[in-house]
This record gives structure tokens, C-alpha cells and sequence, in this order.
């Protein structure tokens, strides 16, 4: 129930195409989806050998040009190309969603897999500590670490990676619950497999697939709320998606030259929206609803 | 259900402790507190001032010192409690917030209670408008796509919720900002707060902001447990009675269909308090969230240590108390 906030389309097509979805296809949009992250997944990665111009050199060009072919997006106030600005910025926000949603899967999954599994005062525990961290509200609970520490991409990242500890752990351990009463789990128990091995062998891998839908709207999630700490000043100190599109924000840059800012968040929203329809359709064609609440 | 409530308030408990706690000592333990009293004077190290106490150097210019310093340290130290330990710092931290008294800022001296009294009314009032855009905008649309779900307009406005739940709320605002303020010039471009009126057109924007996101999610939540309510008997009955269309969705499955919302309406609260920071940024809001930034800049940790507290024990009250409502309505929640 309270996963909401982490996966905001969790209820897509309660009734719907439940019925007629007799053939399961992952369809066009999901392949759509995957191409355009595919895509950017390879601009960012080969950024460097890419004829753009250095997104941090100031006064490489005039100063706010509007699109043009030499410059896709135009330039900012600064005269910084603002299409290389946007490809940089992506690098960092990947990075950072992706090494958030990994800790998350890793720490929270691992912990949410205990709790189900063993049960009784663990549980308990365990329990208690994402119901702590779901008491915060997240992005204070960020602000919190980035002041405490540092604004490195490691520390942000870490930083909402612990943020996606809880959501991930409630998750993996309610399908823990369910799956660990079932059948093919006892049989391993009477087998004489040991703790570990059932956990690793049996419960993960039936486990690991809603984690996956989870994790491509996580990480959704977590290059959002790295926009959201940019816009706070406590975001990493390089160019990611959030930086840009706050640097373009002011009222001035907004009237004489907006895609500054609309071209970054155009991008920022594609990227959104591929990450979470890509998640829907997992959760769909997997059909795991029973167990994410 | 006295049980229930009694198990909740221990948790409430529990929680509260742990929330302020970790607030406290994380930006208690890293970091020096004391040198954004003192300045560089922090960095005196205490042995030389305890030589100075038992009278075996002096507090003078040859030994590094100026004259008073360390009076001056032992006072700051004094004042603030400094010399005392981190759990005991936040035992008399605590004791003095709930008494009202959050201290003074550290940098510029001001009374932190002020602070709170000042900038909190404005985030609250943000919030609840974002929630009255967020309801008023999902309660019509959930009830219209239910209506005639998977048709024509089910499928458009599920098109709509989806890309609207993809747009990060700075970037709502921003566009926001950009086509109503300053191209359109509807809403003005500051805040200001010269009578309701004022007020109410300075927060509408950033409530848009905060509350369109919102509202999809409370759509296709409202949405899914309509569509189960509309296949009850009581639903035929009233059907077979004769009652209009628009009477039977708002007055007899409407209710039925508003506990998803109830529930997640508490968590999202803490969503629209994270959101409200960021877009108090973008509109220039004098609320908690700007003053918490300026505070975090400019290192004054009482404050922070102060405005996230508040924040954050006033999120776990609206989840207690949703979580207590929603035992109410729904006897099964009370078993877990």
C-alpha cells in the first residue's frame, strides 16, 4: 500500500486488459521504451568520442543562441553548448540512479529476503528499520546525508540508494512471505538444503522479477530526486540533468532563451517515461501483482 | 482497537525517538559545531586551553593564544552545551524542543522558534492547497474514467495520468513558471502576501505543481477500487431504482472507493513535503523549505537540526493519524 511514492503506477490496468491479455505480449511501447534508453545509453557511453562540444567550457560559443543545426539545443547564458550539457548530464544522472537502485536492490533485497524468511524477532527488526527510514520524508532524509558528508557522486548516490533500501526491502520481503510457504520450498527444506542455500537458490530468483519491475521505476525515481537535491544546491558538483535544468530556471534565462530549460527536461521526461512504462510492462508480463500489495 | 491504538502510539513513539535522534546526531557527530560559533578559534586545541586553566601557560599572544580565548571557547562550549556528550546533548535538546524553546541559530543568533513560527504557516498552507488541487482534480476524473472504463476517455486520461506521474515537479514547475507567469503573465512572479487574495495567487502555481502529480495517482487509485465498487449488488440496486448516473457514482460508490486514497494520502503528504521544498525554490516561497536551504549554506546546524525535525515529526503524525483513521474504516488493518 504505502509503495506509492516508489512505484506511481503500481495500479496500471487493475481490470482492464487482465481479462483480454490472454496472450501476453510485452508490446511496441515497451520495445519503444527500451530503444530510446538504449539509445541514450550509448550517446552517453561514447560522449567522448562524439564531436560535442566541452559542456563545461564557458564562452565557447555566443551566448544564448537559440536551436540551430550547429547547436541542437542552443546555448546557455554562459555560451556552453547546451545538447552537450544534456548528454553530460546524463551520464551523471544515470550513474546516479543506477548505483542507487543497485544498493537498494542489493541491501534492501538482501534484507527484505531475511525478514521473510526467517521471521519472528528479525523480522521485527528488520521491519522496523524501513518503517524508520519510510518515516522520513525522503528527500529530507537526503539532505540530511548530502549536508552531513559530502556532494561526491558516490555520496549521492549511496545517499538515495538508502532511500531505496525500504521500498525495495517491504517489497522483497512480502514476496518472501508469500513464496515462502509455498510448496517447492518445503520440498527444499525436507531435502535438507540449509538456510542459505534455499534463500539463494530458491526464494531469489522468484523474488528477483517484481524487484525488477521495482527497480526500473526506482530508478526513475532516484534521477528524479537527484534533480530535486540539484534544485536544493545539494546535488553532486558536476553537470547532471537536475544542474541544468536549474541553471536555465531564472527568470531571465526563462524569457530570453527557455530551452535552456525545456530541452534538459523534455530529455529528463522521455527518460521518465521509458523507465516506467518499461517497468509497467514488466510487472504486467509477469503478472506479479498478487505480491506487490 | 484500543489494542491497535495503544501498539501504534508505542510505535509513534519509537519512531519519533529515532527520527529526531538520527536528525540530531548526524549533524551533531560530523563536522564541528563549535567552529561555526568561534570561527578559527576552533581550532585551539583543548590541551593548550586546560594548560591554561591549571595556570601553566598563558592565555597570551606568545603561546598562540589572544588574550580571552579560551574564555571565549568555554563560554560557546558553556552555552551550548557543547562540552557535554552527544546523548546528552540530545536529551536536553529534546527537553527544550518540546517545551517549545528550538534554541538560537548559530550564525546569526535569531530565535529558531521564530523561525519555525514564520516560515511553517506558508509550507502547511502550500501543502493543504496542493492537496485540495490534488483531490478536487482526481475525484471528477477518477469518477468520469470509471464511468466507462477501458473506453475512449479511460484510455486518454490513462495516457494522461501516466505521462503526468513521469514529470519530476521541478520540472512541472518550471514549465508552470514559464507559460503562466512569464509568458501569459497570469500569476505573478513573486511571492507576496498582502491579504488572502494575494497569498492564494502566489500559491496557486506552485500548488499545480505539487498537486498535478498527485492527483494522477490518486486518479488511477480511485479509478481501480471504483470499478471493483460499481460491480457490487448494491450498485444494481440502485440502478434498478432508477437513480441517476451522476447520483450513483457520487453518492454510493464514491465512499466505498476512497480508502487507497485515505491510505497513500498520508505518505504522499511526506512526498508533497519533500516536493514543497524544491518548488518553494522555484517560486520563491518564503516557506520552511527555502529557509532550511539558506540554513544548510550558510552551516548553521541548530536550525536545520530544528526545521527537519519538525518536518519530519509532523510527517509521522499525519501517518499516525491516517494509519488510526484508516484502523477505523477498515477493521482487517487492525490485525497487523
Amino acid at each position: 500500500m504505502t509503495e506509492t511514492i516508489a512505484d506511481p503506477v503500481a495500479d496500471a490496468d487493475p481490470v482492464g486488459n487482465a481479462a483480454d491479455a490472454v496472450e501476453k505480449k510485452l508490446g511496441v511501447g515497451f520495445w519503444a521504451a527500451v530503444g530510446w534508453l538504449g539509445v541514450l545509453v550509448v550517446t552517453v557511453l561514447l560522449a567522448p568520442l562524439l564531436p560535442f562540444d566541452d559542456p563545461r567550457k564557458v564562452a565557447a560559443n555566443p551566448a544564448r543562441l537559440g536551436p540551430s543545426l550547429d547547436h541542437w539545443f542552443g546555448t546557455d547564458a554562459l555560451g556552453r553548448d547546451v545538447f552537450a550539457r544534456t548528454v553530460y548530464g546524463a551520464r551523471v544522472s544515470l550513474v546516479v540512479g543506477f548505483i542507487a537502485i543497485a544498493f537498494g536492490m542489493v541491501v534492501g533485497g538482501s534484507l527484505g529476503l531475511v525478514a521473510g524468511y526467517f521471521r519472528g524477532r528479525i523480522d521485527q527488526l528488520i521491519s522496523f528499520v524501513f518503517f524508520t527510514l519510510l518515516s522520513f520524508p525522503s528527500l529530507i532524509l537526503a539532505l540530511l546525508i548530502t549536508t552531513t558528508f559530502d556532494r561526491t557522486l558516490r555520496t549521492v548516490s549511496l545517499t538515495l540508494g538508502v532511500l531505496a533500501v525500504a521500498p525495495v526491502g517491504r517489497l522483497a520481503r512480502a514476496t518472501t512471505l508469500v513464496f515462502a510457504e509455498r510448496e517447492f520450498v518445503a520440498a527444499a527444506r525436507v531435502v535438507g538444503a540449509k538456510h542459505f542455500r534455499i534463500i539463494t537458490r530458491e526464494l531469489l530468483p522468484v523474488v528477483l522479477i517484481p524487484m525488477a519491475a521495482l527497480a526500473l521505476l526506482g530508478m526513475g525515481v532516484a534521477i528524479v530526486a537527484e534533480g530535486g537535491l540539484a534544485f536544493l544546491q545539494l546535488s553532486v558538483e558536476d553537470i547532471s540533468w537536475g544542474v541544468i535544468i536549474n541553471d536555465g530556471r531564472g527568470i531571465r534565462d526563462l524569457q530570453e532563451n527557455p530551452h535552456v530549460a525545456l530541452m534538459p527536461i523534455s530529455v529528463m521526461f522521455l527518460t521518465i517515461l521509458a523507465l516506467n512504462f518499461a517497468g509497467d510492462r514488466v510487472r504486467d508480463y509477469f503478472d506479479v501483482r498478487e505480491t506487490a500489495f | 482497537m484500543l489494542q491497535f491504538i495503544l501498539r501504534r502510539v508505542a510505535q509513534l513513539v519509537l519512531v519519533v525517538f529515532s527520527v529526531t535522534f538520527l536528525t540530531f546526531a548526524s549533524l551533531n557527530l560530523v563536522g564541528d559545531p563549535l567552529f561555526n560559533i568561534v570561527g578559527v578559534l576552533s581550532g585551539i586545541p583543548d590541551e593548550q586551553c586546560e594548560a591554561v586553566a591549571r595556570g601553566e601557560i598563558e592565555d597570551t599572544q606568545s603561546s598562540g593564544l589572544n588574550m580571552g580565548d579560551c574564555a571565549l571557547i568555554a563560554q560557546a562550549k558553556e552555552q551550548n552545551n557543547l562540552d557535554k556528550n552527544v546523548v546528552e546533548r540530545y536529551g536536553i535538546w529534546l527537553t527544550d524542543m518540546v517545551s517549545g524553546d528550538f534554541g538560537t541559530s548559530f550564525v546569526n543568533g535569531s530565535e529558531i522558534s521564530d523561525i519555525v513560527k514564520d516560515r511553517l504557516p506558508v509550507t502547511v498552507r502550500l501543502i493543504v492547497l496542493a492537496q485540495v488541487v490534488a483531490l478536487g482534480i482526481a475525484i471528477p476524473w477518477g469518477v468520469a474514467s470509471a464511468y466507462r472504463a477501458n473506453r475512449g476517455f479511460d484510455k486518454v486520461s490513462t495516457v494522461g495520468s501516466f505521462g503526468l506521474l513521469s514529470i519530476p515537479n521541478f520540472a512541472l514547475g518550471v514549465i508552470l513558471l514559464y507559460f503562466f507567469t512569464l509568458r501569459w503573465q497570469i500569476f505573478p512572479s513573486r511571492y507576496e502576501n498582502q491579504g488572502w487574495w494575494s497569498e492564494l495567487k502566489a500559491l496557486t502555481l506552485p500548488a499545480f505543481t505539487l498537486g498535478l502529480g498527485l492527483a494522477a495517482t490518486y486518479q488511477r487509485l480511485l479509478r481501480t477500487d471504483l470499478i471493483t465498487t460499481l460491480q457490487d449488488d448494491f450498485i444494481h440496486m440502485a440502478r434498478a431504482k432508477g437513480m441517476t448516473d451522476r447520483h450513483i457514482m457520487y453518492r454510493h460508490a464514491l465512499r466505498p472507493s476512497l480508502f487507497s486514497v485515505v491510505t497513500v494520502f498520508g505518505v504522499n503528504t511526506g512526498a508533497l513535503i519533500g516536493g514543497a521544498l524544491v518548488v518553494e525554490q522555484i517560486f520563491s516561497i518564503p516557506g520552511v523549505g527555502t529557509e532550511l536551504v539558506e540554513a544548510v549554506l550558510r552551516n548553521d546546524p541548530p536550525v536545520v537540526v530544528a526545521l527537519i525535525s519538525v518536518v519530519a515529526v509532523g510527517f509521522v503524525l499525519i501517518n499516525f493519524f491516517v494509519d488510526l483513521l484508516y484502523g477505523y474504516l477498515d477493521p482487517r488493518v487492525r490485525a497487523t
